[in-house]
């Protein structure tokens, strides 16, 4: 299964304009980071899944979900033991079990596990996974050299977009060349999968090392191509293709905008501070 | 006016020693000319040179000389790894990129587009990803890309080093169709298998220095030389030169056809009748059943595939790009595991075991030794799988190894700075000191020149004497022949063949049907009806010699 990179496909997200695409991470990536209502941030998630479903990469967004799980519960692990130590802000909820224990110099801490504790990991756990699908959402339907004239057209000087871009062509290849390696020492007899965490830690520094090497031949062979190519960014280049947005980038607007303003409204109603 | 290489010396800092030593050439327009030499003579120096990478990016060594070109002469070169090379999703924005980076008006970039498509034959992917091309398809998008910018001098670099049988030909076609076209081509590569009928003009370098500059026939008909550089040639030159010591008047000849003229000069054909050798009872060390393979985007790799592995023989699996064989054998060291079907070693089942389990008996060596290579010295390389498996080793195996392979001198070298082919030599070395007893070679030749070639096929020689199977995947039909007993066939994921060679040989068909050539001695043997199906050029030497009563 593709990750980390563009999937060729004809859908509505594959249609737009890059700069929409863009507009939509940034706008995504503030709502955010400021809404923090359960209820808004799972109209936003039921919003996300309509629109992969629609476009047809749902099964792409599993796979990022998979790769994500560990750091999601991670989030809504430590979100949900520091909601241990204190009382759900608002009344009403279930309280499975609260107590006082003792603290050195006679002072206490109040121990309350309830359903305040579950409700704040989610909420946190949601919002970085919104963050991130947005951004990957982008970088499945975008490739690099629509990002390049996205960031140009946004007035990005070329030089940076350029950078940019290659980064997204190169991301997939590094992935490819730490898996190769990765197979090419354990088919020598490095074991890599019957072996404890440390062991494994230490496989992944030294895999790190031909990796280093393979990455830094791939920037030599890039830089070389750049001067067979005759890449100066101090002269002004031409465009084969250009950009234009569609009646597909006004429907996703408006869609975009409905959604956004639900979500505000949904913050508004059913909010409870985390 | 040609362009004049002027004298040129060139080390790559003032106290290392020289690379290039007195080089004088020209290179004329509208030619195809090549340089060859072993790997280090100093090839890749020169394409730097002739590029301005030396001394534009490289700038602390110390130039020589000059490369006498007129003023505003546009140097551009086609790597052997496109994927390096490509900037772009998609094949018009790669080949796009060079015209932009001039700055050309779009009717111009759209204009030239479409002639360098038309002129290629490349319409067809114009629509396509980069990324979903294959090999041959990707090297020549590089070379539109590149021609699409109007450079007066191209240099292709081992363009088709990576390549399988088909995307050669593809390239072989736009190099003969270059060269029909008047465009001044410089192709850089040790192996003129593909290219021999194109070129005009051939140097040759050693150590730096120029031994020889002169026509393709001239070069042809230097035996000597061509193994002085370690030249690989076309089998059918091999095959001239071997004639040509018994037949005076035989005339030089590169293809098929033109050897089929000269032959019939001597013989007559006959019908082939020679029976099919009984193949020797080997018992199996690997039995593969009912092996499928689909990968999570529902590709088919590999479909219901049963094959039986003799032991102590020398198995060649062979198949376009994408017939599955690296798959394949990825199952067999447990790289991969089955959508269903099972893989025994010596009829126990391999499937759970983990991969560095299963290297102790079975070992791959992958195509790509950067891959692989990671210890700090050339030594610590050479022992890095019998360090994984405690297999023991005495220092006398080691320097007996080093020795024997000519990396005696490189013992402390960092293995990443040797050169290409040695690279891949070592890591195959590295697995002489480990506990299995099936090795897998997947490409083994890559990066190699003629010289480490035969020391190959020495090694694997002697592997098969010590008992081991060696199986290998390789695109290099001719050393297939030479070197196999058994093979198996795969296309679109699917056996089509198994068994030895000589079953194989009697198998056009086959060879049709995923399009790769039989070796030209294969076939020759079996149209002038000798008594036994020849897989190298001294015996076909030696069949012949007997129908002509000599």
């Amino acid at each position: 299964m593709d990750y980390l990179k563009y999937v060729d496909a004809d859908s509505l997200l594959h249609r737009l304009d890059p700069r929409t695409k863009f507009a939509f991470f940034v706008v995504m990536a503030i709502l955010t980071s400021v809404v923090k209502s359960g209820v808004a941030l799972l109209f936003l998630f039921l919003f996300f899944i309509a629109m992969w479903c629609a476009c047809r990469i749902q099964k792409y967004m599993v796979v990022l979900a998979q790769k994500l799980k560990v750091l999601l519960l991670f989030i809504f692990l430590l979100w949900f033991v520091l909601g241990l130590f204190e009382r759900p802000v608002v009344e009403g909820g279930p309280i499975f079990f609260e107590t006082v224990i003792p603290f050195v110099g006679g002072q206490t801490i109040n121990f309350c596990f309830d359903w305040y504790d579950f409700y704040k990991g989610a909420v946190y756990a949601m919002r970085i996974f919104l963050m991130i699908s947005s951004f990957y959402t982008v970088l499945l339907t975008t490739n690099f050299s629509e990002i390049i004239l996205g960031l140009q057209k946004w007035h990005v000087p070329y030089s940076i977009a350029f950078a940019i871009g290659l980064v997204f062509q190169i991301i997939p290849m590094i992935i490819t060349e730490l898996q190769a390696i990765m197979e090419a020492q354990s088919s020598r007899g490095l074991e890599i999968e019957e072996c404890g965490a440390w062991t494994k830690i230490k496989n992944y520094v030294t895999f790190s090392l031909p990796l280093l090497f393979r990455v830094i031949s791939k920037a030599q062979a890039i830089s070389l191509a750049m001067h067979y190519y005759q890449l100066d960014f101090s002269v002004r280049r031409s465009a084969y293709k250009g950009i234009k947005a569609s009646k597909y980038d006004a429907w996703f607007l408006i869609a975009n905008a409905i959604a956004i303003v639900i979500t505000i409204v949904l913050r508004m109603y059913f909010y409870i501070p985390v | 006016m040609d362009y004049v290489v002027n004298n040129i010396n060139y080390r790559y800092s003032p106290d290392s020693r020289d690379v290039l030593k007195n080089v004088n050439f020209s290179i004329e327009k509208g030619k195809v000319t090549a340089i060859v030499g072993p790997s280090g003579c100093g090839k890749s120096t020169l394409v730097q040179i002739f590029s301005k990478v030396i001394p534009k990016l490289i700038g602390n060594g110390v130039l020589e000389g000059s490369f006498d070109v007129p003023e505003g002469t546009f140097v551009s070169v086609v790597s052997q790894t496109p994927e390096n090379q490509l900037f772009g999703y998609g094949v018009e924005d790669a080949i796009a990129f060079g015209m932009e980076n001039l700055g050309l008006p779009q009717e111009e970039v759209v204009e030239r587009m479409e002639y360098v498509l038309d002129l290629l034959n490349l319409q067809y992917l114009r629509n396509r990803s980069v990324a979903n091309l294959s090999g041959g398809q990707r090297q020549s998008v590089c070379i539109a890309s590149v021609l699409a910018m109007d450079p007066d001098i191209l240099i292709m670099d081992e363009p088709v080093s990576s390549l399988d049988p088909n995307g050669k030909k593809m390239v072989q076609n736009i190099l003969g169709q270059l060269s029909v076209n008047g465009n001044t081509v410089v192709l850089v590569d040790n192996n003129l298998v593909w290219s021999a009928g194109i070129v005009d003009h051939v140097i040759g370098l050693l150590d730096g220095e120029v031994v020889f500059d002169g026509t393709r026939d001239e070069f042809f008909k230097d035996f000597e030389l061509q193994e002085k550089l370690g030249v690989i040639i076309p089998q059918e030159v091999e095959l001239y030169r071997e004639l040509s010591k018994h037949f005076d008047d035989m005339e030089l000849f590169y293809t098929i056809e033109e050897a089929r003229v000269q032959i019939d000069k001597k013989i007559t054909k006959k019908e082939f009748t020679a029976p099919v050798p009984a193949a020797a009872g080997s018992e199996n060390i690997i039995s593969v059943h009912n092996l499928v393979k689909t990968f999570n985007d529902g590709f088919h790799a590999l479909i219901d595939v049963n094959t039986n592995l003799p032991k102590g023989q020398v198995i060649a699996v062979l198949g376009q790009n994408g017939s599955g064989k690296t798959t394949f054998v990825k199952h067999l060291n447990g790289l991969h595991k089955p959508t269903s079907g099972d893989v025994r070693y010596m009829g126990n089942s391999i499937l759970k075991k983990t991969v560095a389990q299963i290297s102790k008996n079975i070992i791959l060596v992958f195509q790509h030794p950067e891959h692989m290579l990671f210890e700090e010295t050339v030594e610590r390389e050479l022992t890095f799988c019998a360090r994984m498996q405690d297999v023991e080793f005495t220092p006398e195996q080691i320097t007996e190894v080093l020795e024997h392979y000519h990396l005696e001198k490189e013992r402390e070298t960092f293995p990443l700075n040797l050169s290409m082919g040695q690279k891949h030599m070592l890591t195959i070395l590295s697995v002489l000191f480990s506990s299995a007893d099936v090795i897998i070679l997947d490409e083994p030749t890559l990066g190699m020149d003629g010289f480490l070639i035969k020391d190959l096929e020495r090694m694997i020689a002697n592997l098969r004497d010590q008992g081991k199977t060696v199986i290998m995947i390789s695109h290099e039909i001719p050393l297939v022949f030479r070197t196999v007993d058994y093979s198996v066939i795969l296309n679109q994921g699917e056996k089509v063949f198994e068994g030895t060679k000589e079953e194989l040989s009697r198998r056009s068909d086959i060879f049709d049907a995923i399009n790769i050539s039989l070796p030209p001695v294969v076939r020759l043997s079996q149209e002038y009806g000798f008594d036994k199906v020849c897989f190298n050029v001294a015996d076909f030497a030696e069949e012949m010699l007997k129908r002509c009563n000599r």
